[in-house]
């Protein structure tokens, strides 16, 4: 059996459900054609607009689906999930509302704390007790799990987690109550077997997400096999990687967050295909904005959160601020212009579109200072109103004491403000993830793919030493296209907290269970072994150290530590004794991506895409600048900035000194000038 | 007037130097203290020693970290790549566990070094020494303790200073432990400095200057604004701690609060002196405990700096609970007395601005240490940890459950974390049902958390609110009173808030936290 190909079977789709789109890419293998649409959501039932998208396909003996899909992460935000109990070992009942014992937020005095998915009364203790070696301290007392079943009933509990202290040294307590409520007809998650990794509050935190959106999932899911008979379904993975539903369905928390996810899959294979393997993603959008890294292999961690629960599977990593086009300007206390985190949102929008607005946005700025057209926007199916941005600038600038730049009038200056405080917040995200990650922004290319994106991304990369921007053509369906080119991919992991002097072949030893595992599961998706790859690592900490380092399984691993440690830390402690915490697993199935086509370069002159000039503030003063029109742009030509490149989804800003060039993939790469002007 | 614009954005520039610095500490350091517990502070300073941006790390640290690099300032000269220790809670510390390192920032400009300012972090560590393991011990003057550090230099000229660095080795307990965190802190030092020197070389070292003394100023004038919507008047208050673990008898802590316009007085006089027992405050706690609350009344949403408490004035008369003198014994006044401090002036306030004042919270950080010799390894450990329990209710809300409040925001230990490291277990780690206040609005219950021994340990014991109640606003009841209970061979024996005890293996420690006040009559 061969591994699922882009290019051996009939159609793939990869559908992105948005919180306002639903987006559809559509890859035909015998044409090598892509197609791309949008179809309003239907946020009560996801489906719906999955199902009438499809409708409008040429119906195919096979097809193929790869979605994203944001049912299990709404389902936590809403507190819609299943009804979710949890057993815990005695004494520990408590263990999600007292969490980590901290307060979200340091300085407020009324901190509004998430409850817990389980509430207290759906929560229950079985008298049972192993020691950190899995040695039995007090036996499982299997007579109270009867008590247990018989109100589980009463309550119609749909969903049970399951997860005791120390149950990933020995999962016996647990595999036998699980086993219990599995023949009584109960969903059951085991931590044991979702995350076997220490600490007991992100492994139950984990698991209680999975028992509560599993069957949700499983319920929509089972809703798109009925009514879409001879369709394979996948899921994109929170990690990335694609899964089928078969495997998905028992296993929901590896779907959150899956939706961001697929628009830095496909930002990496776009960038890839232009040679770029270090990249920083930057999707700028209404209200919020996602960065995330890409060094090779895509930046994911283990310690994300949704709704207030920690879940510890590999998610990409995704840093948000809420810093948008739809960002409100105001002035503070202490006289200092604001930007965000309040936002216009969708409704009633920026004033300049009309919609009851009065507030200015940073939307509105870029209107004010002529860098978004009116009449271009959104492909020119929607206008901008210029004069009622001017109004509410002028308004706020009347309670700001602004510095005055000569040729400009203060709304611009204020305008120019609120971009560059905008920029203030997203250099700090990406700053986050790559310094703080211990990456340098400077080797990276700026890959920016948000609607409200391409009119800061020239001015970020400049404060971040970036020297390219790179903007693809397929930006707002970028996340649906990432589907297509995600790999398989599966993550394992066992703690296993073994000594110093652990010798290689025994951490080998202790990765074979997993490694089978994997191979199995990936025989599952149709990966051949020949198409498959196994990555061992284990995480490695100095002992007394809290935080482990990842590094590949190998005979040297220890010295590996130690370089790692020193670059990523600046200090290594060669003496010092370590300990191996976790062994972990990554089955990867190479999938090959849609084929894109690849355009000979033409020449450089952009005259034909090029229409009028226009007045445009352009750092301090105001001058014509040339528009280019999108679907005029073709590989080959080049662009010196001042210009504004006028796309269907997004408007780019080139500043003075930056230059773009459309690569034979018709993405636009832009060199970022050093200076401003 | 600054320019509303680019203040801003050096506002973000300049506190993201301090959370850069935070997220290096952390990464890099060794004990759990301050990786899982992340039990420390970053913060950037100007030339004169005036904190600039502070990164949100734990409330204890925030007026108190200027002082510790002024008195670096006032005793050493600085060279190029010098970095300062110093932990001495009379010299601008809070306790000796908390080790702050300061360096400062040069840069060359036309060929002249120019002292840009400073970067700082202050850490807990696990042990400074003393008379008990942890270094939290029920001590009757500092020099039982720990090494108390004065400012004096770990590196010099880049170079580390070998003969400071052994004489602190050999003056703790866990060396290893103590030589890694250190070396975090001089990374994240390092990594702050990098930044300055990156941001000073992109914006020039005299604009840049401009800006902090911009950003002091901007935080002035919104912190008395923000004021100057508070009612005038003068309000008093008082509460008392249960004891200092020695003498008999409450410590009463009283206080007015003085708003007229856009200033503030806090005025401590009145306030019983200091103690034999370490409940004693230094001046700095009770600094940062007044900046702690009028950040979290006034919704300060900026980044803590020096500015914020220019439009404060406190009088702290020397030799009391708030403004300890030397050698008073200070373990417990930065953890306990901070809280207490931070209830009076929550009560006082409570009468200028009802609505934005909740209940007492539990009003202290139950601090345990735990210390013996690790027969599974041959090797001694020092454990340390403090628990959570009831927040108070507000006008519109029930107060929060099992949680750190006001002074400190630390993260439990995990249990399956602990159980590796350490030869004793839990045995119950649950919510202390019915122990919070009632009212319309519920105060937040406390913690229970049992701890079964397995070898023999040396415990400290520094709580509070054992006999003092966490009180209750407008007719709502007060918070149960934390209790500390020892099951020694079947016995069960009630022990007081403030107390070192020897247990053996089998034994079992039971530690009640306290509930937080209700709010309104029920």
């Amino acid at each position: 059996m061969a591994i699922p190909d882009n290019h051996q079977h009939g159609s793939w789709i990869g559908i992105d459900i948005g919180g306002t789109f639903t987006d559809f890419v559509v890859y035909a293998s015998h044409s090598q054609s892509l197609q791309r649409f949008k179809i309003l959501s239907t946020p009560s039932n996801p489906a719906e607009a999955v199902l009438e998208g499809l409708l409008q396909l040429p119906h195919q003996v096979s097809r193929h689906i790869v979605h994203g899909s944001t049912v299990a992460t709404n389902a936590i935000l809403e507190r819609k999930g299943a009804r979710t109990a949890l057993i815990t070992t005695k004494g520990f009942r408590d263990v999600l509302l007292i969490g980590r014992q901290d307060r979200p937020e340091l300085y407020d005095l009324f901190p509004s704390i998430p409850p817990p998915l389980v509430p207290c009364e759906w929560t229950f203790e079985i008298t049972e007790r192993l020691d950190y070696e899995g040695n039995i301290v007090t036996p499982l007392n299997e007579i109270e799990l009867d008590a247990i079943i018989e109100e589980l009933k009463a309550q119609k509990i749909q969903s049970v987690a399951v997860s005791f202290l120390f149950s990933f040294v020995n999962p016996a307590h647990e595999r036998w109550v699980t086993n219990r409520l599995r023949a009584e007809g109960f969903f059951v998650t085991a931590s044991s077997e979702i995350l076997p990794e220490f600490r007991e509050y992100e492994r139950t935190s984990t698991t209680v997400v999975n028992a509560y959106v599993s069957p949700v999932l499983d319920a929509y899911l089972g809703q798109l096999e009925r009514e879409m008979a001879s369709t394979e379904f996948h899921i994109l993975q929170s990690n990335g990687g694609r899964l089928s539903v078969t495997q998905a369905r028992g296993h929901g928390v590896r779907s959150i967050l899956s939706g961001p996810a697929g628009g830095v899959v496909g930002a990496r294979y776009l960038a890839g295909l232009a040679g770029f393997n270090r990249i920083l993603t930057f999707d700028m959008g209404g209200t919020s904005t996602d960065v995330s890294l890409v060094h090779g292999d895509i930046h994911v961690t283990s310690e994300a959160e949704v709704g207030g629960c920690p879940i510890r599977v590999p998610v990409v990593d995704i840093h948000t601020v809420g810093s948008g086009g739809g960002s409100l300007a105001t002035v503070d206390a202490g006289g200092n212009l604001r930007v965000g985190p309040q936002s216009a949102g969708a409704n009633p929008g920026p004033v300049s579109y009309g919609r009851g607005g009065c507030i200015p946005t940073v939307t509105d700025a870029h209107v004010v200072l002529g860098r978004l057209p009116t009449d271009g926007f959104l492909g020119g199916k929607m206008a901008l109103d210029r004069d009622a941005a001017n109004r509410a600038l002028d308004e706020l600038s009347d309670h700001i004491s602004l510095p005055t730049a000569s040729g400009l009038e203060s709304r611009h200056c204020l305008a120019l403000g609120m971009i560059q405080i905008a920029n203030a917040h997203m250099e700090r995200a990406l700053r986050v993830i790559s310094v703080e990650r211990g990456e340098d922004p400077r080797e990276a290319v700026l890959v920016s793919f948000g609607g409200a994106g391409g009119l800061h991304a020239c001015d970020l990369a400049r404060s971040l030493a970036i020297p390219h921007v790179f903007i693809p053509p397929m930006a707002a369906t970028l996340s649906a296209l990432g589907m297509l080119a995600a790999d398989v991919q599966l993550d394992y992991v066992h703690t296993v907290m073994l000594p110093n002097d652990t010798p290689f072949e025994m951490l080998e030893q202790q990765t074979k269970a997993m490694v089978k595992q994997s191979e199995e599961d990936l025989h599952r998706e149709g990966v051949s072994p020949e198409q498959a790859v196994i990555i061992r690592t284990v995480d490695v900490r100095y002992i007394g150290q809290a935080f482990d380092l990842n590094v590949p399984l190998m005979p040297q691993f220890r010295e590996e530590f130690d370089r790692v440690h020193q670059e990523r830390y600046g200090y290594c402690q060669e003496d010092a004794p370590i300990e191996i915490v976790n062994v972990r697993v990554r089955a990867i199935g190479r999938v090959t991506p849609p084929s894109i086509l690849k355009v000979p370069l033409g020449a450089a002159d952009a005259t034909a895409a090029r229409g009028e000039e226009r007045p445009v503030v352009v750092s301090q003063g105001i001058q014509g600048v040339p528009h280019y029109w999108g679907d005029r742009l073709r590989p080959g030509h080049e662009i010196s900035g001042p210009a504004i490149l006028v796309l269907d989804d997004t408007t780019v800003y080139i500043g003075p000194a930056d230059h773009a060039r459309i690569d034979s993939y018709l993405n636009i790469l832009i060199q970022v000038g050093a200076s401003n002007d | 007037m600054t320019d509303p614009i680019r203040t801003e954005i050096m506002k973000h520039r300049l506190v993201s130097v301090a959370e850069e610095m935070g997220a290096r500490l952390q990464r890099a350091a060794f004990s759990p203290n301050i990786k899982e517990r992340c039990d420390f502070s970053c913060a950037v300073f100007d030339a004169s020693g005036n904190l600039v941006a502070q990164a949100a790390h734990i409330p204890v640290h925030l007026g108190a970290m200027p002082l510790s690099v002024q008195a670096c300032l006032e005793s050493l000269s600085f060279a190029p790549g010098d970095v300062a220790i110093v932990n001495d809670p009379y010299r601008g510390g809070t306790h000796l566990p908390d080790i702050t390192v300061v360096s400062p920032i040069f840069v060359e400009e036309e060929s002249k070094p120019f002292l840009l300012g400073f970067v700082a972090n202050r850490a807990h560590h696990a042990d400074i020494g003393g008379m008990s393991a942890g270094s939290m011990p029920l001590s009757q003057e500092i020099f039982q303790e720990g090494l108390i550090i004065p400012p004096v230099k770990l590196m010099a000229g880049g170079k580390k200073n070998d003969d400071v660095w052994r004489l602190l080795m050999a003056n703790v307990r866990t060396p290893e432990e103590r030589s890694g965190d250190l070396q975090a802190q001089l990374a994240a030092n390092h990594i702050g400095i990098a930044r300055m020197q990156g941001m000073g070389a992109r914006f020039g070292f005299q604009s840049l200057a401009a800006d902090m003394d911009a950003l002091l100023q901007y935080s002035e004038r919104m912190t008395g604004r923000l004021i100057g919507q508070l009612p005038n008047g003068c309000y008093r208050f008082e509460d008392a701690l249960d004891n200092d673990g020695f003498s008999p008898g409450p410590a009463v802590i009283r206080v007015s609060i003085t708003i007229e316009g856009e200033h503030v007085t806090v005025d401590f006089s009145g306030t019983d002196r200091q103690r034999p027992g370490s409940i004693n405050a230094v001046y700095p706690v009770t600094l940062s405990a007044v900046a702690y609350v009028f950040r979290c009344v006034l919704g300060l949403d900026i980044p803590a700096n020096s500015g914020c408490l220019r439009p404060i004035h406190i009088i702290a008369p020397e030799g009391t609970l708030v403004n300890a003198s030397r050698p008073a014994a200070v373990a417990a006044g930065n953890v306990e007395t901070s809280q207490r401090i931070v209830d009076v002036l929550l009560g006082t306030l409570a009468q200028a601005c009802p609505n934005r004042i909740p209940a007492a919270s539990q009003g202290t950080m139950n601090n345990l240490t735990i210390g013996g010799w690790d027969q599974r390894n041959g090797r001694p450990f020092a454990y340390y940890e403090t628990i959570g329990g009831g927040m108070g209710a507000g006008p519109h809300t029930d107060g929060a459950s099992g949680r750190h409040s006001h002074m400190t925001n630390t993260l439990n230990t995990p249990v399956e974390a602990l159980e590796y490291a350490y030869p004793f277990r839990i045995a119950q780690y649950a919510l202390r049902e019915g122990s919070g206040g009632k009212g319309q609005h519920q105060g937040g219950d406390g913690l229970i958390r049992t701890y079964q021994f397995l070898q023999p340990a040396e415990i400290v014991l520094l709580s509070d609110r054992r006999i003092t109640k966490p009180y209750g606003l407008g007719g709502g009841e007060p918070g149960d009173p934390g209790r500390n209970t020892i099951k020694q061979s079947g016995a069960e024996k009630e022990v007081p808030g403030k107390c070192s005890l020897a247990v053996k293996a089998g034994d079992e420690l039971i530690i009640e936290t306290p509930g937080g006040g209700g709010y309104k009559k029920f």
